[in-house]
């Protein structure tokens, strides 16, 4: 079911969306190839999980929530539903193509964005402590040569040394890349400007064709990057905009709904993209934590600590919603205010590295979390 | 570089042609602190001869009430067009409306002209560093205010007080609508007694509370709690006005005067504050009582101005920013302490970085949008078009918007309230890098620079590494882009 909804599709701006590209295998590395591939949607401001993944058979949630649930949200089983935003992710649910994990975060509790970014992406043990990301050490850990193609390199994929990121310049009266003139001041700079510059150079030796700048659109070229032969093996689409203390709304053309539909869009643009390698494929989306139980006074919700994961691609053969469910009351809330969380969502992100990259759960809870003791929730979640 | 352009770049935009270089640069990069400058610029290209370098006119700087009341207008000429009154469905009223009313786009390109041609270069630095500091990113209804606090806020006040910047900033219509504290009502507040009597949404908001403590002025570090988020909340409820309030009913200007002064008792959105939205009794917040009404706010902004954590959070962004991309711990400490011995002056404070900056021999990164002023000055480009030209399609220029978008950094785009980081670390990447070269290749391309690259390379005395690289090329557009992506021009190390 294609869906791509022009009207609907948001431009990049400055800081908005951006593609990563990571884990390029080198020409004739064969050996031991991974199983599958990994991307992130990481959302940046906090994504609801309480109105992306609704639990309507909580009877707190209409009671709390009246204003930012929407009524025409999907049915997934007797006890939760999904916003009116996710008709193509409902649509990968009923082909057992997608799943969802419900009151789950990174174990950070103290909801200030910029520590909780850094948390989700370093998956370290506290913010700051780490200078590489999860995906880049779990990638590392694989021993994924060479790697990269792509343009400002978000955290959750440092720890490689040769990483790129993706988003095409439009840039008048600027001509073609030439490359031995970028070379030329590549070698002028000291190592750390002289990498950077040596991938301008890389790239301005790729006939790449026009990549459209919109978040669908991204999806779908990176997807086609992973799907061919010794294409990247992971990709880390960024969204912001999740961040909604005021008028947040409730259905598709609210202030979060709008969002919603991005990822929906993002996802859908993945599985155009990635063809026939959809089947050995993982998309997981993280964001930094979830919002509070209650609406504000001013129509949204402040920061908050348990919300949703959303898990798509065709490494998963059963959809469901794995959830512990805390409940919504007051004295089930976390400091009587948030969705507590009853799964630790490295766990989740160590199930997708596992499936994906073909590495051990021991490995990945104390090399790449540093938590030998991470829960395992792989069987709930591809089993 | 010669010790001057070493100074300019990290602390200034680099001397323009036509600018005598100062023998004692310290003294020069002090006084420029209190150098006065107009807001300068061009009313279009012209090539032979440049166009002439003047006042922005006052006609494109409207006060902050005007602007109040152009987007009000404005709002209200979209509801016109929602119910399809005559008059204002065409595309040419459409194009009116967003010419009249709106600031956006116009004060992008003031503020890219006055960092161009401006006289007072320190200051604009450190202009920006506080506008990042206090970062009010872009949402729709906020566009009238970014360069308005900008300019008055922020440059107006950076020669008194960090309290005082602090407690204008915060209390700033950019501010205010930016972190949804126009829609902030006290839990007890008359407005949310009455709106739970009568069925309808009104509470706390606690967006600015938070970030006024993390990212404005005490950091995590002070270890609050939620609880002294929620009480900065408390503190600030009442303050501010959306800016389309009262424009969606066909009222009139005066009409909106009016109720304006019922709710504030002021039209002034600089100074608004709403008894019926405010939280009665005292807030404590990191150990401080805040006692209630209107002056609650600015007590609350001198006590976390002073706050030992807000000096050392602030010294090490300042360190990072104009120092070195790794501030050694003297540095910080230095700052500091001008910081303390002058509770919070901020010629004390900025004095002091541009000692540090000076004695620190390393290189300092620059921002994207640093550098770009800076190839535009060295180069006597014309890069930027004119006030005339604003959405007039040129075939080789791009409207002021679009570069500041293409470059990736902008104070008038959508950004999280966190601002830009000054860490080397964030910007090194392929993307941000290609730009460069694609900027330096259309400065010189479109934008027609009076000064060959040997030009620039003599008048700031460039190493002996740049001027290798620079000669190893043949062609002066090639030789033109090495230069400004040299390392030395970048801030970058040598290899």
């Amino acid at each position: 079911m294609p869906k791509l909804n022009l009207t609907r599709r948001e431009f990049l701006k400055a800081s908005g969306a951006s593609l990563f590209l990571a884990g390029l295998p080198l020409p004739g590395f064969t050996k031991d190839k991974p199983p599958g591939t990994i991307s992130v949607i990481m959302l940046e401001g906090g994504m609801d999980g309480l109105t992306a993944v609704p639990p309507f058979g909580d009877p707190n949630l209409l009671k709390m929530r009246k204003n930012l649930t929407s009524n025409n949200f999907l049915k997934l089983n007797s006890f939760f539903g999904l916003h009116p935003s996710f008709q193509y992710f409902g649509g990968l649910m009923a082909q057992n193509n997608a799943s969802v994990v419900h009151a789950t975060n990174f174990p950070y509790v103290l909801r200030s964005h910029f520590e909780g970014q850094n948390l989700m992406q370093g998956g370290g043990l506290s913010p700051f402590s780490d200078t590489t990301g999860w995906l880049g050490r779990a990638l590392d850990l694989a021993k994924v040569p060479g790697r990269s193609l792509s343009l400002d390199m978000p955290l959750v994929l440092r720890g490689m040394s040769d990483n790129d990121n993706f988003y095409p310049a439009s840039i008048k009266s600027s001509s073609d890349l030439m490359t031995q003139l970028i070379d030329t001041i590549s070698m002028a700079h000291s190592k750390e400007g002289s990498v950077i510059f040596a991938k301008v150079s890389k790239k301005s030796t790729q006939k790449n064709s026009i990549v459209p700048r919109n978040p669908a659109s991204l999806a779908k070229f990176a997807g086609k990057a992973m799907s061919q032969d010794g294409g990247p093996l992971s990709s880390v689409i960024k969204v912001d905009q999740f961040d909604t203390h005021a008028n947040q709304g409730a259905d598709e053309n609210g202030n979060h709904g709008t969002q919603l539909t991005l990822i929906d869009d993002i996802i859908a643009g993945y599985k155009e993209g990635l063809g026939d390698a959809w089947d050995r494929s993982i998309i997981l989306t993280l964001t930094e934590f979830g919002r509070t139980v209650l609406e504000n006074g001013t129509g949204g919700t402040e920061h908050g600590y348990g919300s949703a994961g959303l898990l798509a691609g065709g490494a998963i053969t059963k959809s469901r919603v794995i959830s512990q469910w805390p409940g919504l009351a007051k004295n089930e809330q976390f400091e009587k205010r948030d969705l507590m969380s009853t799964i630790d969502y490295r766990s989740v992100c160590a199930a997708c590295i596992e499936k994906s990259l073909g590495l051990d759960h021991d490995l990945i809870a104390s090399k790449v979390f540093y938590t030998p003791k991470l829960p395992r929730v792989y069987d709930q979640i591809f089993s | 570089m010669n010790e001057q352009f070493r100074v300019a770049h990290k602390l200034g935009l680099m001397f323009l042609h036509d600018t005598p270089l100062p023998e004692d640069v310290k003294a020069w990069a002090t006084s420029q602190l209190h150098a006065k400058s107009p807001a300068l610029g061009i009313k279009k290209i012209k090539l032979y001869p440049k166009a002439k370098v003047q006042k922005w006119p006052k006609s494109l700087q409207p006060d902050l009430k005007k602007r109040d009341d152009m987007f009000a207008m404005y709002k209200q000429n979209v509801r016109k067009q929602r119910m399809k009154l005559e008059g204002h469905t065409s595309e040419a009223a459409k194009r009116a409306n967003n010419r009249d009313n709106l600031m956006g786009e116009k004060d992008e390109m003031k503020f890219a002209h006055r960092n161009v041609y401006g006289k007072d270069q320190v200051r604009l630095r450190f202009t920006s560093f506080w506008a990042n500091h206090f970062t009010t990113g872009n949402i729709w209804d906020n566009q009238n205010h970014i360069g308005h606090a900008i300019d008055e806020a922020i440059l107006a006040n950076l020669n008194g007080s960090f309290s005082h910047m602090l407690y204008k900033m915060t209390t700033h219509p950019s501010m205010l609508v930016y972190l949804d504290n126009v829609w902030s009502s006290g839990p007890n507040s008359k407005n949310v007694i009455w709106a739970k009597e009568n069925g309808e949404q009104a509470g706390l908001n606690d967006n600015l509370g938070r970030e006024l403590l993390e990212l404005h002025t005490v950091s995590p570090s002070a270890k609050y709690s939620e609880t002294d988020i929620r009480n900065a909340a408390k503190v600030l409820a009442g303050w501010g006005i959306w800016p389309g309030n009262l424009s969606d009913g066909l009222m009139t200007l005066n009409e909106r005067n009016n109720k304006l002064i019922e709710m504030g008792e002021t039209t002034n959105s600089w100074d608004f504050f709403k008894k019926w939205h405010a939280e009665p009794g005292n807030k404590t917040v990191l150990g401080k009582v805040i006692t209630p009404g209107k002056g609650g706010l600015r007590n609350l902004t001198d006590f976390l101005a002073s706050h030992e954590n807000t000096i050392m959070f602030i010294s090490f962004k300042l360190a990072e920013h104009f120092v070195s991309d790794k501030p050694s711990k003297s540095d910080i400490d230095y700052i500091a302490n001008a910081w303390r011995h002058s509770n919070g002056n901020l010629d004390q404070i900025h004095s002091a970085v541009i000692e540090r900056a000076i004695s620190s021999k390393a290189p300092k990164f620059q921002w994207p949008m640093t550098w770009l002023f800076q190839v535009v000055r060295l180069s006597d480009a014309s890069f930027f078009k004119g006030w005339d030209q604003i959405e007039k399609y040129d075939q080789g220029l791009m409207e002021v918007r679009k570069i500041f978008e293409e470059l990736g950094q902008s104070f008038w785009h959508t950004r999280q309230p966190n601002g830009y980081s000054s860490a080397k670390s964030e910007w090194l990447s392929g993307e941000m890098f290609e730009r460069r070269i694609r900027f330096s290749d259309a400065i010189y391309t479109a934008g027609y620079p009076s000064f060959s690259p040997q030009d620039i390379m003599d008048r700031i005395g460039v190493n002996k590494a740049t001027r290798e690289l620079v000669n190893s090329l043949v062609g002066r557009k090639k030789q033109f882009i090495a230069l400004m992506c040299s390392p030395e021009l970048m801030g970058l190390e040598n290899a």
